[in-house]
Formats: structure tokens, sequence, C-alpha cells
């Protein structure tokens, strides 16, 4: 008798244990993230982390797929009635997640609260400057005007998700006005949106409880209009040491992680997990000064960086596949460009940029230094991935050449600080183009520094050239697909041929999943529980 | 009198035959086989660092000299070139062998120079606090006992936060945090030295301040010193490898052990061991050795542990 209880036993634990080694229960998915959102309000922080949470909750107007292609979410139709006219027709019978009707009164509220977020660190307004003017024709129907051309506007729309106005205390009518809308009350702020009462959005899930430094718990939201999502309950643990996270993993306390570290990556599929992995729209590129003479970090009164030649010489002198092979483990895709094709705006034909370190020892001697120079190269160490490794290798691949590199690397708010103080001759970091296309690198990384026309923001190597100029901002006021493609391939092609920056490769964002689990790698990094899937 | 004689006055009579105190100390040393091995390992540890140039097969602080395709490599490997990494390589493609004994060479460097400098200030002001008294007494040791509340890596951090990144500041953050503990040695030794007649004696020949301090003070005060120091240059080259290890310390192109063991930290899980664990074992063996010697020493110097 005793003997049988105890195989009783052991079989119930052992089954309990099979189930828990799956580690896949049919309703929850447990996520560990590599950096936690700063705040459940979507319009707070334009962010990886935040974003990717925001799209749990609250749909945007226009959806984005894995490639970032456009695809009807809140809107159904856009259409551009003429160069500064826009038409949208918005999807009927949604409902928020207490039930309330979405209208066009919601998204012309959003859109007035968007500049009115308090202390907003990357407010989304970048993105709603182009608005003129909103209409409602009718519950369902909106009329946007821009102060100009704004070809971009759809993948504009695509960036922020639309909250509810009753919920943020909006009056009945709320009209917009670039001077000041009326009729939305006192806008919110954001903390107020960590409350789940206040968190109320027409996205796949609800939220449960957001308790900082811990977990995201959310619930699947039965009013959502699209296909109900796989997962009864989604938990998300900010997991920020990579060890940890696979350790998590591994042991089945989370079924899926963000960023496994490349060199854990064999043993974690060894292990039969799943990885998913993907390009993403992120060149890791390094900028080079060539604002001043001198300039930081090159002894001496001259600024060898002015000369074309020597920057071809540092682009040449990098081994991109002996970094791809080594330092990522074939987790990076070496570039051509600063976004990789086939994204709208690059050229296809345009190879990465090739290794010769010969040519880059001719070009350095041309350019009056045949021996070489000595230069640091300032880098970020916990930003990237990999990137004080890479930088390290660029160090090496450099001083191989001639140019004695020394590396000066630090954590990335340091790191930030000083190039934003331009301290750096030389720097290694890295961009994602949030709209998908060309004019994202271009106008930010390569335009000239122009506060006014809101371009060359993140231009810390201050090159100027009104060729890609000229290009970049007819690009930015051509609707016309075809021709503004046009435009942006030949900016591009300039950019890369005068060696106006040196992009390096473009990151593969990866996941890795408990087996019998799916995930498609989005080009936009964001991590969506409600797109994995279980295979069959 | 002599001026300085290093063995303090011993109470127990003299040993029958007549040996220089010196020859004593040193035999008595020699009687723990525990601390000879301790002073060979570290004697040669010493030797490495300083002829590292010479017996390296390869200088891992000229970038040129790496290659990013021999990375990662375990032990015994063979690279392009047909060389033997012995202890394989590291993300960088250095050899683990050469950036070991380079590592070695850069956390002696920069403890034992921290550790002089601050022997130096240190030994200065409580020198000068046991022997003035009074208010500089007051002074500088409420300045000492204040250094010593706060702990030292806490201090370091701060301070390199504050100085910015280099060998020279991880050197003078170390002196900042250690000098106090030689002061209050000094201090203490320095206060029973002063009563004794030899003192009064060259007091009342006329002689200077300076010269009773440093030519008739310090030199009775120093064995204590002589412990304190050793065992600080084995917390000296801890503190270093911890602040490198937390990325404050010594610049990426040029590791120290500690840099080295963080560079290895993130592989461990995925079985390049080597990258970590060899300049971790070399870190442990340079602290025990330096640590048995310390500890004889103050056997040995000390009259109340005499046997």
């Amino acid at each position: 008798m005793p003997n049988t209880s105890s195989r009783a036993f052991l079989m119930s634990a052992s089954a309990a244990l099979a189930l828990t080694a799956g580690a896949v229960s049919a309703d929850t998915l447990r996520i560990g993230l590599a950096s936690e959102p700063t705040s459940v309000d979507p319009h707070y922080h334009n962010l990886g982390p935040n974003n990717a949470l925001a799209r749990h909750i609250f749909t945007p107007l226009i959806e984005q797929d894995a490639q970032q292609l456009l695809n009807p979410g809140l809107a159904t139709e856009w259409e551009a009635v003429d160069d500064t006219t826009w038409r949208l027709t918005l999807r009927e019978g949604v409902t928020f997640s207490n039930g309330a009707p979405f209208t066009a009164r919601d998204v012309i509220y959003t859109i007035c609260r968007i500049p009115l977020v308090p202390d907003a660190p990357s407010p989304f307004t970048l993105y709603t400057r182009a608005i003129a003017g909103l209409e409602a024709e009718d519950d369902h129907t909106l009329i946007v005007t821009t102060d100009g051309p704004a070809p971009l506007l759809p993948n504009q729309l695509a960036t922020f998700g639309i909250i509810s106005a009753s919920v943020s205390g909006a009056e009945d009518e709320v009209s917009f006005d670039t001077d000041g809308c009326t009729g939305i009350g006192d806008a919110p702020a954001s903390a107020e949106f960590n409350d789940p009462a206040f968190a109320i959005g027409t996205g796949p899930y609800t939220l449960d409880a957001y308790i900082r430094g811990e977990e995201l718990r959310l619930t699947r939201n039965d009013n959502y209009y699209g296909d109900a999502p796989a997962w009864e309950q989604i938990v998300m643990r900010p997991l920020t040491n990579a060890g940890a996270r696979v350790a998590a993993l591994l042991a089945g306390d989370v079924q899926m992680i963000e960023n496994p570290p490349t060199q854990d990556i064999a043993r974690i599929e060894g292990d039969g997990f799943v990885i998913s992995s993907g390009l993403s729209n992120r060149v890791i590129y390094i900028a080079l000064d060539q604002g001043d003479a001198p300039t930081p970090g090159i002894a001496g009164d001259t600024n060898p960086l002015q000369d074309a030649r020597v920057r071809e010489a540092l682009a040449l002198a990098i081994d991109r596949e002996a970094i791809q092979q080594r330092l990522m483990l074939g987790l990076s895709e070496p570039a051509g460009e600063l976004l990789p094709a086939p994204m709208f705006g690059t050229n296809p034909d345009r190879p990465a940029i090739p290794y010769d370190a010969e040519r880059a020892r001719e070009l350095l001697a041309d350019a009056g230094y045949p021996d070489g120079f000595q230069i640091v190269l300032g880098t970020p160490n916990d930003r990237y991935i990999n990137d004080g490794a890479i930088s390290q290798a660029v160090a090496q691949m450099w001083t191989q050449v001639g140019v004695q590199t020394e590396v000066d690397a630090k954590t990335f708010s340091a790191f930030i600080a000083d190039r934003n103080g331009f301290n750096f001759s030389a720097f290694l970091a890295g961009w994602g183009a949030g709209t998908g296309e060309m004019s994202s690198p271009l106008g930010a990384l390569v335009a000239t520094r122009d506060p006014d026309r809101s371009l060359g923001g993140t231009n810390f190597a201050r090159h100027s050239n009104p060729d890609i100029d000229d290009r970049l901002v007819e690009a930015l006021q051509t609707v016309d697909d075809a021709e503004r493609e046009r435009l942006l391939r030949e900016a591009s092609a300039i950019a890369m041929d005068t060696f106006a920056i040196v992009p390096i490769h473009y990151e593969l964002t990866t996941w890795a999943l408990a087996p019998g689990l799916e995930y498609e790698a989005r080009a936009d990094q964001y991590t969506l529980g409600f797109a994995v899937t279980q295979a069959d | 009198m002599s001026d300085i004689s290093i063995t303090p006055p011993v109470e127990k009579a003299p040993q029958k035959k007549a040996i220089s105190p010196l020859r004593a100390a040193m035999l008595d040393f020699a009687s723990s086989p525990l601390a000879m091995i301790g002073l060979v390992v570290m004697v040669v540890m010493v030797l490495a660092a300083i002829f590292a140039p010479w017996i390296t097969p390869q200088n891992p602080y000229d970038l040129s000299q790496l290659s990013i395709m021999d990375n990662n490599l375990p032990p015994g490997s063979e690279s392009f070139g047909g060389q033997t990494y012995w202890l394989g390589t590291d993300p960088q493609g250095r050899d683990m062998l050469s950036a070991i004994i380079y590592g070695l060479r850069m956390s002696l460097i920069v403890a034992v120079t921290a550790t002089l400098c601050a022997l130096a200030i240190g030994m200065a002001m409580g020198i000068t606090a046991a022997y003035f008294g009074g208010r500089i007494d007051t002074l500088i040791m409420r300045v000492v006992d204040l250094q010593l509340s706060f702990p030292a890596i806490l201090v370091a951090l701060i301070l390199l936060a504050i100085l910015g990144k280099g060998v020279d500041k991880v050197i003078i953050a170390l002196v900042i945090v250690q000098w106090a503990y030689y002061a209050r040695t000094v201090r203490g030794s320095a206060l029973v030295e002063r009563q004794r007649d030899y003192i009064a004696a060259a007091r009342g020949l006329g002689l200077g301040h300076a010269r009773v301090m440093f030519r008739h003070l310090l030199p009775n005060t120093l064995p204590p010193l002589i412990v304190v120091a050793t065992v600080q240059i084995a917390q000296a080259i801890a503190l270093e490898a911890t602040l490198s290890f937390l990325g404050v310390g010594v610049p990426v192109t040029e590791p120290s052990l500690g840099l080295l063991i963080a560079n290895g930290y993130s592989y461990l899980l995925s079985g390049a061991y080597w990258i970590s664990v060899y300049p971790g074992v070399a870190l442990l063996v340079a602290i025990v050795a330096i640590n048995l010697v310390g500890d004889q020493l103050r056997d040995v110097l000390n009259p109340r542990l005499r046997r």
C-alpha cells in the first residue's frame, strides 16, 4: 500500500515536472526583456522597449509588419487627395477595452495630446509636426492636411498608438488647431498610464499590473477587433543581465528572451531551444569628425579626416567579414549603406564596403600620411551588440594600416555626453531607422546640421554636402513614391562615395524561445508577445 | 647608539651566538616553508613582470600584433602564423599567456607605485602627528579617521568617476585610499618610541626636528610599516583588479588582470572558460603569495609573537 501511493505520487510528480519542463503552459507567455520600458504611456518616450509594449495595449492607425511594410490598423485605407491632403478611412465597429466605441474624436485627441506630454525625453512630435489640420468628415473619416508635401505621413502615423479621449478627460467636441486644440481638458501625465484603469486602448491586450523593475502583466483583451492572440496572459520581466536572461530561459522561468548573447547561441540551440533572428533596420557606423581643425583625439593642427581619401582609407581598412564571423558569430550583415536592401531608398546593387588594407595604405600615403597618425576612437560598451569588442577590433585593423588607434570605451550615458559635446574625432554608434526608409538615417546622420529644418540632428561628424542635402529635402517633399525613392538612392550613393560616414554592419536581432514556439524576427526589433505562436 | 638599527629593543636575552639582527630575522623567516614558497612565487612573478617584453611570445598592447581571426581559441591552439597559444586567446585575439604576464606587470606597477607613494605620504603624516602631538596630531588623525570610515572601494569609485580613466588616475585613487593606514600605523609606534631616552638624548644634543624625526624616530618605526606595506600591496592589487573589472580602471587596450577577467566573464557560460579563469588564477596566486610573505614578516618582526 505505501508502495502504490508513493508510486502514484511519483507519477503525478513526474507528470507535473513534464508540464513545467515543457515550459509552455498553454495560456501564459513569460518574456525576459533586455531593457525595461520607461512608461506605459505610448507617447512619452520614442524608444524601442516602450513602443513594443505600447503595441500590446494601443493600436496605431497604420501597422507595420515584420519588414516595416505598412498594413491597415485602426485606419483601413489612406490616400493622398492632393500634395497636402490625406483622407483616412477609420475601421468601424472597433471598441476600446472598456467597451467605448472608437471614433475620429480619439484620433484627433491623440494627435492633440502628443505635444503636451510633460517632460517627454524623446517626444513623438517628430511624427506629428507636419500635420497642419485635422477634420472629421464623420465618425469614421478623417481629413489630414499638412503644411507641405508630407510623403512620409503614413509611416509617421504608424509610430504611435491611439488613446481614448473620454478616459483621458476630453470633452465631447475635440477640435484640432496647431496653436492649441480645444475641448481636450487637462492632458494626463505619463505616470497615470501606469494605472490599469487608465491605460485603455484598442490593442490585443490590457494592462493588468505594472511593477517597476519587477514585472509587467498583460491580459487578453476580449474586445480586440483582430484575431485573438494565443496567450491568455503575457508576463514581461526585465532581466537586463544577459547571463541571467539565458539562465532564466534554460531553467524554464521564461519562455522567450530578447538578445541572447552571441557566444551563448550555439549552446541554447544545442539544448533544443528555438533561435529566431533577422536583419534589423539598425546600422552600426563610425562617424569621423569633419567639422574642426584641429580635432580632439588627433595630435597636430590639421584634421586629416576632412580629406575624403583618409576617410576612404579608414573605411577600407575595416575587415567587415572578420567582424561578422569572429565577433558577431554570423549575427550581422556587412554594410555598404545606412539601411539594408531592399528597404525603401537603398541601392540594391551596392555591395558592402570591401576590405583592402593595401589600398588603404596607398590612400593614406597619397593624402600625405605615409606613417599614419594617432586617433582616439570613442565607443559605448553596453548599448549595441558587442559594441566595445567591435571598436577594439576596428582599432586593431586601423593600427595595422598605420593609424595608431586608442579606444575610449564607456557606458552609453557617459558616451552620449561626450559625443554631444563633440569630444570625439571618431566614434562608433548605431542608428535604427524608425520609419524603415532611407530619409531617416540620411536626415539624422549625414545631412548638414540645421535645427530649423530638423536635419542633421545626430550628425556629430559635422559632414556637410549640399548635393546630399538638396536631394534629401526634395525627396521629403515628393509624394510620388518612385521619384522619392530615386532621389533617396542618389543621396545615399553620394554619401557613400564620399565616405561621409563609415557603415560597418547591420545588426541581426535575435530572440530565443522555448522549444515549440515561433516568432518572426522584426526589423524594428520590437518584442511582441501576441505575435508568438506555438508550432504544431 | 646606531641610528639605523631595524630591530626594536627586545626584552629577551640575546641569543648566545652573536649573529647580526638582520641575519636572525632572515633565519626566522626561513623557518616557515609556506612563506618560503610564497617568497619564491613572488620573486618569479616580479621577474616575469619586469622581463615581460623579452619572455612573452606577443605584445598584447600592440594592436598591430593582434588578429581578430585568432580570437577565442582554446588553450593549445595554433595561430595562422604557426604560433601556439598555450593558454588560448581572448575575444580580441590576444595570446592569454602574454596578456596575463603583461596584465601582471600592469597590476604590479600600479600596486607597487601606489603603495610606495601612499607609504611615503602616510609615513610623513604619521610621524609628524606623533612627534608634535597636540593640535597637529588631532587634525591629522581626524582626517585619517574620516578616511578610514569609508569603504576603500567606494572612495576609489567616486574618485575615478571624478578623475576619469587611465593608469595614472588609478594610482592616484589607490594612494588616496591607502595613505591613512600607514599614517595610523606609524603614529602608533612613533608615539611609543618618542618617550624613549635616545630621542630625549637626540633632542638634548640640539638636533633639529626634521633630523630627529627622520633619522632617529623613523627607522625605529619601520618594522610594523614593512608588514603593513606588504599586506597593502596585495590589497592594492585586489582593489585595482576590482576597479578594472568594473570598467573604471585601466584602458581596454592595455588590460590588467582584473580587466582580463572582466573580458572573459560573459564567455563563462558558453564554455570559453580560459579567458577568465587563467587571469583569475594568476591574480589569486599573486595575492596569496604576497600575503604569505607578509604574514611571516609580521611574525618575525613582531617581538610579541617571538617564540
